[in-house]
């Protein structure tokens, strides 16, 4: 039962304001990701595989430490990593764990044609239903992250579920649990961005990062997977974290404005068909005029 | 061309041959269902018709398949006819008197040949759409082969791939609308593909009157 | 570790050199992390190569390896310098203020005084205090024996001894005073030769060391930090110089004994610190007694020999805790022998074997290779892979008559006789038989594990063993009572000690690890009671703790630093008590540290003379003058009663009770202070003195394997690691593993690619003298040419996982190669650890 619906409203024998009536409860989760002190060891990626019974693959060396390429149906979690040289010529390896972004205004189920293929709750977790799922991976097109990934032979698009199966009963996901140095951190929205703008705070105060920052993308109405960042200036350094990421141009003119052109026209030439025959009939030949009247040729 | 003579022995003249009405119908019967799981797939409200045409994903799967029918049935049409549905210089003067065309003053509208300037929108309005939504089809059918650097075309096909279909769709309306409830015979026309001398002398008299040139000629 | 892994979180500054935590010790490492979110604590990483670990730092710096006692040399040049010393601790609890003999002299031309070149080997009568008095052991120290006379079983020359009454000045300007002669010894360390050394640029250096020192500025004791390092330090041929130097700055700042400091040691396999605890060493006995040696005729020259007398200046005091060192090994006597082990036959001394010669890992495969041993017992021990110098040991392999592999999957050691290259006719001609002994894989078995921070944990089996496999205790057990019954059959050459040997175990082919472990505990023989408090433990309990030990045989004790982990009151190992009231990571109730529970040694040092914390937000111990003891948070490590007045020393397993800066007759045997020598396989001549580049001590060995390249061939300098996707060799078995890391890789500079013509994932070989290294080449920004003394040099490295069977070798996927093909087998004279960072190979297209 959710837990709004035991909030306490009133209170006999009961003397001044009702505790906690009115309270604004937050039930939006949030994961956060510090890449500050995220150590590449990807217990994350090994747990999320075994939580979600994975098995594992065959891959091969790309001159990297990253697994591999991009996450796959199969592999919702992979950090990334990017040996960048600073202007002043000292080094950083940095390291993103990406995996879906949860956004609150999700590119994934706007695109989406499939009915309940793809959900979002309360919560904020953007779950897909794969018993929905068409395959036509229109999502893959909607995300700015690139993050739905299509499996052939099942022909159906996964991600990551930020574990709604734990979360739902009051665990933490499973790359939080696996995660030994503690970067990733798991609780409310305002919690987290709290936390993550308190350590983008001391980042800037006293590790001289001057642009540490805390990455929720307003675009896409802010995520429920928020990162810390030595340099929230340049995202794209974290394994091609978008800038400015959003909904795509085209979804949002397909799903909006064209549909509502389309609708109506759609509709409108079928009734103005309907109304021209009403008021002009059909164009008829001699003669039928003649057989309707009867009369001999 | 059929070599089967146009005025035919029960009066009546040939107005489209035995392959130009398979062709017809082979691209007509797909694109209905092109329409009907396009619909589907365009509004929640309709998600039903993919629902009762053998479930959502079948629909989907289908969908390109047919899509690819429809194409080779319209470059069969394209073979055809495309030389016949050029424009000409007596299209003007037709399109001129289009007012009267629509309020079934046929007697102010100029002959038709063959195929009046309506008709060629309505070919060419198809085919240039259907190369389209075959082009922005295949995209939308293998996203994932379309690697994230390439993504523009993924998000260009899902904006017009709509757009054209639409564009077939309002084609679609008035050519059904015209093809059955608007012109007698029309219907006929195409299923046992004649139709009488006086349809063929008032909707299209341009090419009745080769017709009967011909089969003069021929006499 | 002086420390542990939880106090980490407390430090203000770390320095991460020769270590990779983030990668090695992932689970370790998030303390580091703690303490930099909480408390604003710096890392500085200086590693050949930018790790993950200098991923997270504060700064990092890329050194050559194998140079990291001149960086070292530097920092304490710098320190003392800037006056960035902790002044007080120094005088009070360092030998600062010792005075040093006449006669010694620092190491200039790259020798101390005293060596022989004729014999290789250094008098080390010169390295020693100057005082009166003294006729006592070896200054507890980790020492050798003297060199036994050919042909003669004792009556050697007895080693120097140090002073009882030591001289000293406490305003450390005596120009012989410790304190002069460290600054002497480093003053040559200036940051230009550094640099030269290093490779690291001078600027870089300085903002490094000036950050480190800075916890010290102006001599304020408030601040720590600590110093954390694995195998990167201890794989040279001055290995153990290099931990020294770190130990003398902790000292010099005064962070050792603290929370958040420490000379911290990461330990690479989860029990490897109770390998080492146990003795899984030659040269010693469990609880670090020293081993007998030839020249100890009898028990009681033994004990004269290894049990020190207190050195120190006359008003100080000195616990000196190795005094007890006859109680400790009686008792260890006891617990092997049993009643066979009585006063009249000096407990059986004469049962212990003898090492007539270095025993250590190389001289193994030396001696295999030469046909003196005959056959190996290798348990969990891949030594093929484990290396240096694979082709050798293979080699000795083939000349062995017989092999015992105990483990859990066939390993590279097991299938030496096809490892690449020997073809199917040669494999005809190899005579070994091999035996493989399916054992058992560690979540099937229980027992203790004990980590770096020297927490002794009771683990429980997860699942049994499958099929056949035996666990090591049953496997041991079972081959002993064999040769026990063989022996009583057949007699033999001296059985007494196998015959002897105690073995009261509930069921003695399959002993019970938990008896085991109350054994290493300890009993009482007979009824004892405590003069003072007047506590009485009866024969047969288990004892407290170590403090009961009798040297009379009335106690047993199979480990007297394990004393007190399973006493009366129960498994202290198996604890799980989640509790920190001080909130500093101490959780006094979770497992069992030794010694006696207490989770920082030297924790004495965190209080000044008078008994004050230096830091009251981070206390630990502290002297209650009410109670009249030590009393605090932690166990203290020190005499509880002690008062500060008394001007006991801190350092109470050294006989001076003061931690040494100049480390005293042998300590180590290759100088008192650490100086910097190249690694034997060098790019440059030693900056310092070009004559002796390398340590006096080093051997080589002489078989076609032992091969040695020079810099003009071979002029890359390459270094060998771990990943943190990878254990060891064994996880190239393991699918989960296997995926994250799938191929072999050589990491290589992009510079040195482009000159090359290399480009990333391209095959290349990596060759040294001894032989070739083939996988795909890593083209990477971490690791950037360096200028060596004036000269371009390139610095390289591999990763050690993959070898000739696997899941991907098995499938004849490319050619892989153990890296130990390519390593030396050079060792540290000490503790014997090969020098497996710091050697030279090139690199071709494959």
């Amino acid at each position: 039962m959710s837990q709004a619906a035991t909030e306490l409203i009133r209170i006999s024998g009961h003397a001044g304001v009702v505790p906690g009536k009115g309270l604004n409860r937050e039930f939006q989760v949030c994961k956060l990701v510090d890449t500050t002190t995220c150590i590449g060891c990807k217990a994350c990626e090994v747990a999320c595989l075994e939580w979600n019974g994975y098995t594992f693959s065959e891959t091969t060396f790309d001159n990297t430490y990253q697994t591999m390429p991009e996450t796959a149906w199969n592999y919702w979690n992979l950090i990334k990593f990017n040996e960048h040289e600073r202007a002043d010529g000292t080094m950083m390896l940095l390291m993103r764990k990406d995996q879906c972004m949860h956004c609150a205004d999700p590119g994934c189920l706007a695109a989406c044609p499939a009915d309940a293929a793809i959900v979002q709750y309360a919560n904020g977790i953007v779950d897909f239903q794969e018993a929905n799922c068409i395959g036509c991976g229109y999502c893959m097109t909607g995300c700015p992250f690139n993050i739905p990934k299509f499996d052939p032979p099942s022909r159906k698009v996964f991600k990551c579920t930020l574990c709604n199966d734990r979360v739902s009963v009051g665990l933490e996901p499973a790359c939080i649990k696996a995660c030994p140095t503690g970067c990733l951190h798991f609780g409310t929205k305002s919690e987290m961005k709290e936390l993550a703008e308190t350590r983008a705070t001391q980042l800037r105060e006293n590790s001289g990062f001057q642009d540490a920052g805390v990455y929720d993308p307003a675009g896409v109405g802010g995520t429920h997977v928020i990162y810390v960042l030595h340099d929230a200036k340049n995202p794209e350094l974290y394994g091609g974290l978008p800038k400015d990421p959003h909904v795509p141009l085209s979804v949002r003119l397909w799903k909006g404005p064209l549909k509502w052109i389309g609708n109506f026209g759609m509709i409108f030439g079928v009734v103005g068909v309907f109304i021209h025959y009403l008021r002009f009939g059909p164009k008829v030949v001699k003669e039928d005029e003649q057989e309707s009247h009867g009369g001999t040729p | 061309m059929s070599r089967e003579p146009y005025l035919l022995s029960n009066g009546r003249v040939l107005r489209y041959s035995f392959r130009e009405r398979l062709v017809h119908w082979l691209a007509g019967i797909s694109y209905v269902y092109l329409l009907l799981t396009g619909l589907a797939f365009w509004s929640p409200w309709l998600f039903w018709i993919a629902v009762v045409l053998g479930g959502p994903t079948t629909s989907r799967e289908l969908h390109p398949w047919f899509g690819l029918i429809f194409f080779v049935g319209v470059w069969l049409m394209y073979d055809m006819w495309h030389r016949q549905m050029k424009e000409t210089p007596a299209d003007k003067a037709w399109w001129a008197a289009i007012g009267h065309y629509i309020r079934n003053e046929d007697d102010q509208v100029p002959s038709a040949d063959r195929f009046n300037p309506g008709q060629k929108l309505l070919f060419w309005g198809f085919f240039w759409n259907a190369i389209v939504l075959l082009l922005t089809g295949l995209i939308l059918w293998l996203p994932q082969y379309i690697p994230w650097d390439l993504r523009f075309l993924r998000l260009a096909a899902v904006f017009i791939h709509p757009v054209c279909a639409l564009a077939t769709i309002a084609l679609f309306i008035i050519h059904v609308y015209m093809g059955t409830a608007m012109e007698r015979g029309a219907f006929g026309s195409v299923i046992r593909g004649d139709v009488s001398r006086a349809w063929a002398d008032k909707h299209h008299h341009t090419w009745y009157e080769q017709i009967l040139r011909g089969s003069a000629a021929r006499k | 570790m002086t420390n542990g892994w939880i106090d980490i979180k407390n430090t203000d500054m770390m320095l991460i050199m020769g270590g990779n935590p983030a990668e090695n010790h992932p689970c370790g490492f998030k303390w580091a992390m703690e303490a930099k979110r909480n408390r604003n604590a710096k890392i500085i990483s200086v590693d050949p190569r930018f790790t993950r670990t200098s991923a997270t730092a504060d700064l990092f710096l890329q050194i050559r390896a194998g140079t990291d006692i001149a960086f070292l040399g530097g920092l304490i040049r710098y320190a003392i310098e800037n006056n960035r010393i902790a002044k007080e601790y120094l005088v009070n609890y360092t030998n600062a203020s010792f005075i040093v003999k006449e006669g010694f002299k620092l190491p200039e031309d790259g020798l101390y005084s005293g060596f022989d070149s004729a014999t290789g080997k250094y008098d080390l009568s010169t390295w020693n205090y100057e005082g009166t008095g003294g006729s006592g052991g070896q200054a507890g120290s980790t020492g050798h024996a003297p060199e036994p006379t050919p042909g003669k079983v004792g009556g050697a020359v007895p080693p120097p001894a140090l002073p009882t009454d030591v001289s000293y000045d406490l305003t450390l300007q005596h120009p012989r005073c410790v304190f002069q002669l460290l600054k002497q010894q480093y003053s040559r360390y200036t940051p230009d030769v550094v640099e030269r050394i290093t490779g690291i640029p001078k600027d870089q250096y300085l903002k490094a060391i000036d950050l480190f020192t800075s916890v010290r500025k102006d001599g304020d004791m408030k601040k720590v930090a600590t110093i954390i390092y694995a195998v990167g330090w201890t794989q040279h041929t001055f290995g153990t110089q290099i931990i020294r130097t770190a130990a003398m700055i902790q000292l010099l700042l005064g962070n050792v004994g603290r929370a958040g400091g420490g000379v911290n040691a990461l330990r690479g396999h989860s029990n490897i610190q109770g390998a080492t605890d146990m003795a899984g060493l030659y040269d010693s006995l469990p609880g670090y007694l020293k081993a007998p040696a030839l020249t100890d005729t009898d028990l009681a020259a033994y004990l004269k020999r290894t049990t020190p007398t207190a050195s120190k200046p006359t008003p100080w005091a000195s616990f000196n805790y190795y005094s007890n060192t006859p109680k400790f090994v009686v008792s260890l006597l006891k617990s092997f022998y049993g009643d066979a082990a009585t006063k009249e036959n000096g407990f059986a001394f004469d049962y212990l074997p003898k090492a007539g010669q270095d025993c250590s890992w190389t001289h193994i495969w030396e001696d295999m290779y030469n046909g003196k041993i005959k056959g190996m017992l290798a348990f969990g021990m891949n030594g093929v892979m484990i290396g240096p110098d694979t082709n050798k040991n293979i080699n000795a392999l083939k000349k062995a008559d017989w092999l015992v592999v105990g483990e859990i999957y066939e390993d590279e050691t097991s299938e030496f006789w096809r490892a690449p290259g020997i073809s199917p006719e040669e494999q005809k001609n190899i005579n070994t038989t091999v035996y493989r002994l399916p054992c058992a894989g560690f979540a099937e078995k229980d027992g203790t594990m004990t980590n770096s921070a020297r927490w002794v944990t009771w683990k429980y089996a997860a699942v049994p063993p499958p099929g056949q496999a035996r666990l090591d205790q049953d496997i041991i057990a079972q081959i002993f009572l064999r040769v026990r019954d063989l022996y009583k059959k057949e007699g033999g050459k001296f059985p007494d000690p196998i015959l002897n040997l105690s073995w009261a175990y509930a069921d003695a082919a399959h002993p019970p690890l938990a008896q085991v472990a109350m054994e290493l505990n300890g009993k009482a023989l007979a009824d004892l009671k405590d003069d003072v408090t007047g506590q009485v433990i009866k024969a047969g309990q288990q004892l407290p703790g170590f403090a009961w030990l009798k040297d009379d045989g009335t106690t047993m004790c199979g480990n007297w630093i394990y004393s007190g982990m399973w006493t009366e009151a129960g498994s202290q190992v198996q604890r799980r008590g989640t509790e920190d009231p001080s909130g500093m990571g101490v959780f006094p109730n979770w497992a069992w540290s030794w010694p006696a529970n207490r989770r920082i040694l030297y924790n004495r040092a965190s209080c000044n003379p008078e008994g004050k914390p230096w830091d009251a937000d981070r206390k630990q111990i502290w002297w209650n003058e009410a109670a009249g003891k030590w009393v605090g948070n932690d166990v203290p490590d020190f005499k509880p009663d002690s008062h500060p007045n008394d001007h006991m020393g801190p350092f109470i397993m050294n006989p001076e009770g003061i931690g040494r800066l100049f480390a005293p007759i042998g300590v180590l045997a290759d100088g008192p202070f650490p100086e910097h020598y190249e690694p034997i396989e060098s790019p440059v001549k030693n900056p310092f003195h070009p004559e002796q580049s390398n340590n006096p001590l080093v051997k080589k060995f002489n078989t076609p394997f032992d091969k040695f390249g020079s810099p003009e061939e071979y002029s890359i300098v390459c270094t060998t690691y771990r990943l943190t996707e990878q254990y060891h060799y064994w996880t190239k078995n393991n699918p989960m593993n296997v995926q994250l890391i799938p191929e072999p890789f050589v990491e290589i500079p992009v510079e040195l690619a482009d000159e090359k013509g290399i480009r990333g994932t391209d095959k290349i070989k990596v060759i040294s003298a001894r032989g070739t290294y083939i996988a795909k080449a890593f083209v990477t920004r971490r690791l950037k040419p360096m200028m060596i003394d004036g000269k371009k040099v390139y610095q390289i490295g591999l990763p050690i996982h993959q070898g000739f069977r696997g899941i991907q070798e098995d499938k004849d996927r490319d050619a892989r190669t153990p890296a130990n093909l390519l390593t030396p087998a050079v060792t540290d004279p000490n503790a014997h650890t090969p020098e497996s960072k710091g050697f030279l190979v090139k690199v071709e297209k494959a």
